[in-house]
């Protein structure tokens, strides 16, 4: 293997913060769904790294799974999304119960 | 001294003399207060079944030989019992009768002063209220009790003399009243406490007792207490520090004046020092310092009144400087000659404030330059009265004063204090030449001939119902008279009066009473001279000396005194303490409790909102502190 596993755990770790940094701080849910993906993808990352320096083939299956989750993750999220802003006219993250009440009854 | 087997007929005389007058106060409170002659007729019926009450009880037990105890318990709270009772002995006796005498005459005075006055039903209730705690306060068998009804004398005074609330001066008076007696009764209440902790009663025939007293308290101890309790006699007599606040309550009604400011609530002081003498005669520096106190007040009083234009004025510090006549012959060791003064001065007093009233009520104005001018004097009845009245205060022979005066300065004089003899003569001298300055400023007054006669006046007046007023007066005037005569009587009466009593020795010195009506007959001539006779300019000669008449007029600047003292001590010290307190502490901590109440609803608020980023946050931090704490603490 050329590319040591310290780096591929650097990059992993990069890109984690990176997508808790985009679900934490930004005010769009679509944004913190992103981040929420990009989180994913970088513990898949670590997975495949280890599963190459360990020469084990668990870790490779379980990327498969974390695609499988993904995928139906951003599925239902979006849909949720589409819902919240159906009725709120926002994405913002920021939910008044009253601005949802307000919502509803429309 | 043993208390004698109850009788329980002149209890129940007793009791009824007190029940009465408190029974018309509420009748005339709760019910008639806007029916005015039906409340005038309760009150006056009240105080004249207890005048008729008190008349009985003198002649029942003119020949009494130990005094009378009634007591019962009022409340017991663990080891104390607190008793509540009559004591009967021949100074309570007298001066029940002479505070009943007064409170009646006063208040059948009262028919043709008050008259058409919008509040008539409500001032004879609290001249009821007056009459209540007065009498009851003179045959008190403990100290406790007469404190009671010593702060309800001092509230029926406060009510009194801020009767026509509506005036600002009189309201503002009341409050001074008020707020001064209570000063010394702050005083008093301690004396009270350290005697109650020492001795463990109040009772007043324990208190006279020399040998108990002596036995449990140290003689440090008697002065303390003795000395406390004098400060609530300096308040309520309006004696030396705290006097200012008497002259100024002539802003009541003047009858008011009459009742309680010359004749009886003030005296409530001097007649507690009588009733304590056994105690207070035990202690030498309490006796020198009433001495001293009296001896103050007598001569800075006298001082005032040379120089005071108002009527009633004049016979308020005549009053003070008479009160502290009697605490000098009290100091001086002499029950009777106090006790006697005090009777006396009573008669006599009233009888001046009511003449003064006549005046008042026919010139509308208190001031007697301007009485005499108006023609004053052609109020027969009321300048013989005053003739009399003051010919008594100065002492003139055949007068009640005389007899008293003579008796205290006598006693003065035998007890080896020639100081403060010198100032009785002093005082007694520049009591003669004000009160008779007054007289002839009446009688004589300048550029009188454009002046309207009083009988104009008389139009507006309830001319109908003067009588009240000058049979009063006469009656008054007869007593004040008569009432010299009675000295020896009296003297075995009060000689009775078991424990504390020395024997007085009539005054002795032949020349005293000589040298007495030489020293009034100078005063009055020079009042006189400056006064009536016709060149006179009516000019004093306090007044020809700015800076005295300043002082004197001034009152010595003690009002400025106070006011000082106020400001600075109350107002900038206590006062500003406890504004901080207020603000800092007490509203701080309020304050702090709502501020902290809504900052915890807002957190929780937060925590309950639909904000899920912060949430996360709080996860990953959670997560992130749980991984720190593992991979540290392993």
């Amino acid at each position: 293997m050329i590319v040591p596993l310290n780096h591929i755990l650097l990059l992993s770790g990069l890109l984690f913060s990176l997508g808790m940094f985009c679900t934490l701080a930004r005010r769009n849910l679509i944004m913190m769904l992103l981040g929420i993906e990009i989180m994913l993808n970088a513990a898949a990352v670590a997975f495949v790294g280890a599963s190459l320096h360990w020469q084990q083939m668990e870790g490779q299956a379980i990327v498969i799974f974390i695609l499988a989750v993904a995928a139906t993750e951003v599925t239902i999220g979006l849909a949720a999304i589409l819902v919240v802003y159906r009725r709120t006219d926002s994405v913002d993250p920021d939910m008044d119960a009253a601005l949802w009440e307000k919502g509803g009854s429309r | 001294m043993q208390p004698a087997t109850p009788l329980p007929n002149s209890l129940i005389v007793t009791a009824a003399a007190l029940l009465l007058p408190l029974l018309a106060f509420g009748v005339i409170m709760l019910a008639t207060r806007s029916r005015h002659r039906l409340s005038a007729a309760i009150s006056i019926g009240a105080a004249g079944l207890s005048l008729l009450a008190a008349v009985y009880l003198l002649v029942q037990h003119w020949q009494m030989q130990a005094p009378l105890i009634f007591q019962a318990v009022w409340m017991v709270s663990g080891q104390m019992t607190i008793p509540i009772g009559i004591l009967l002995d021949p100074i309570s006796l007298s001066m029940f009768a002479v505070v009943a005498a007064i409170s009646f005459l006063v208040q059948v005075y009262s028919l043709g002063y008050m008259a058409g006055d919008p509040g008539f039903g409500c001032y004879y209730g609290c001249m009821s209220l007056f009459a209540w705690a007065m009498l009851t306060l003179t045959v008190s068998s403990s100290l406790l009790q007469i404190y009671i009804f010593w702060e309800l004398v001092g509230l029926a005074s406060y009510l009194l003399i801020g009767f026509w609330f509506d005036k600002f001066s009189a309201s503002e008076a009341g409050k001074k009243a008020f707020v001064m007696t209570r000063t010394g009764d702050v005083a008093f209440l301690l004396g009270l406490v350290l005697l109650w902790l020492q001795l463990g009663t109040l009772d007043i025939p324990v208190l006279t007792n020399p040998a108990t007293v002596g036995a449990q308290l140290s003689p440090g101890m008697i002065t303390l207490t003795a000395l406390l309790i004098f400060g609530g006699i300096v308040g309520k007599s309006a004696q030396f520090p705290l006097l200012t606040w008497l002259p100024d309550a002539m802003e009541g009604p003047t009858p008011v004046s009459a009742l309680l400011h010359s004749a009886t609530m003030v005296a409530a002081g001097v007649y507690l020092f009588s009733r304590l003498f056994g105690f207070f005669s035990l202690s030498p520096t309490a006796m020198a310092v009433c001495l001293t106190i009296g001896t103050i007040s007598m001569l800075l009083a006298s001082t005032m009144a040379m120089v005071a234009r108002d009527i009633k004025q004049v016979w308020a510090y005549s009053t003070i400087s008479q009160l502290g006549f009697m605490l000098m012959g009290l100091g001086a060791g002499s029950l009777f000659a106090g006790a006697f003064h005090l009777i006396t001065h009573a008669g006599f007093k009233a009888l001046l404030f009511l003449c003064a009233d006549v005046f008042i009520h026919h010139c509308g104005t208190n001031d007697m330059f301007e009485i005499g001018r108006q023609g004053g004097r052609r109020l027969k009845s009321a300048v013989v009265c005053t003739i009399i009245g003051a010919g008594a205060l100065s002492g003139l022979p055949p007068l009640s004063g005389f007899f008293s005066k003579e008796m205290i300065l006598g006693h003065l004089l035998d007890s080896g204090h020639p100081v403060a003899f010198l100032a009785a003569a002093v005082g007694a001298f520049l009591t003669t030449y004000y009160s008779f300055r007054l007289i002839f400023i009446i009688l004589f007054p300048r550029d009188s001939g454009d002046a309207p006669p009083p009988e104009s006046h008389d139009g507006h007046h309830h001319a109908g119902s003067e009588w009240p007023m000058t049979t009063v007066l006469w009656c008054l005037a007869g007593v004040t008279v008569v009432l010299g005569f009675f000295q020896t009587p009296l003297h075995d009466f009060l000689a009775r009066a078991g424990t504390g009593f020395q024997a007085a020795t009539p005054a002795h010195h032949s020349w005293l009473p000589v040298a007495a009506c030489l020293l009034a007959a100078v005063a009055i001539l020079q009042a006189w001279f400056e006064y009536g006779r016709k060149k006179a300019r009516q000019i004093g000669w306090v007044e020809q000396i700015p800076f005295l008449a300043d002082l004197f007029g001034q009152r010595w600047y003690l009002d400025r005194l106070y006011r000082y003292l106020l400001d600075t001590l109350v107002y900038r010290g206590v006062s500003r303490l406890f504004t901080a307190n207020d603000r800092r502490v007490i509203d701080g901590a309020l304050d702090g409790l709502g501020r902290s109440t809504i900052g915890l609803g807002r957190v929780i608020d937060w925590v309950h909102g639909g904000m899920i980023q912060y949430r996360l946050m709080i996860m990953v931090a959670a997560v992130i502190g749980l991984i720190l704490f593992i991979g540290w603490g392993g």
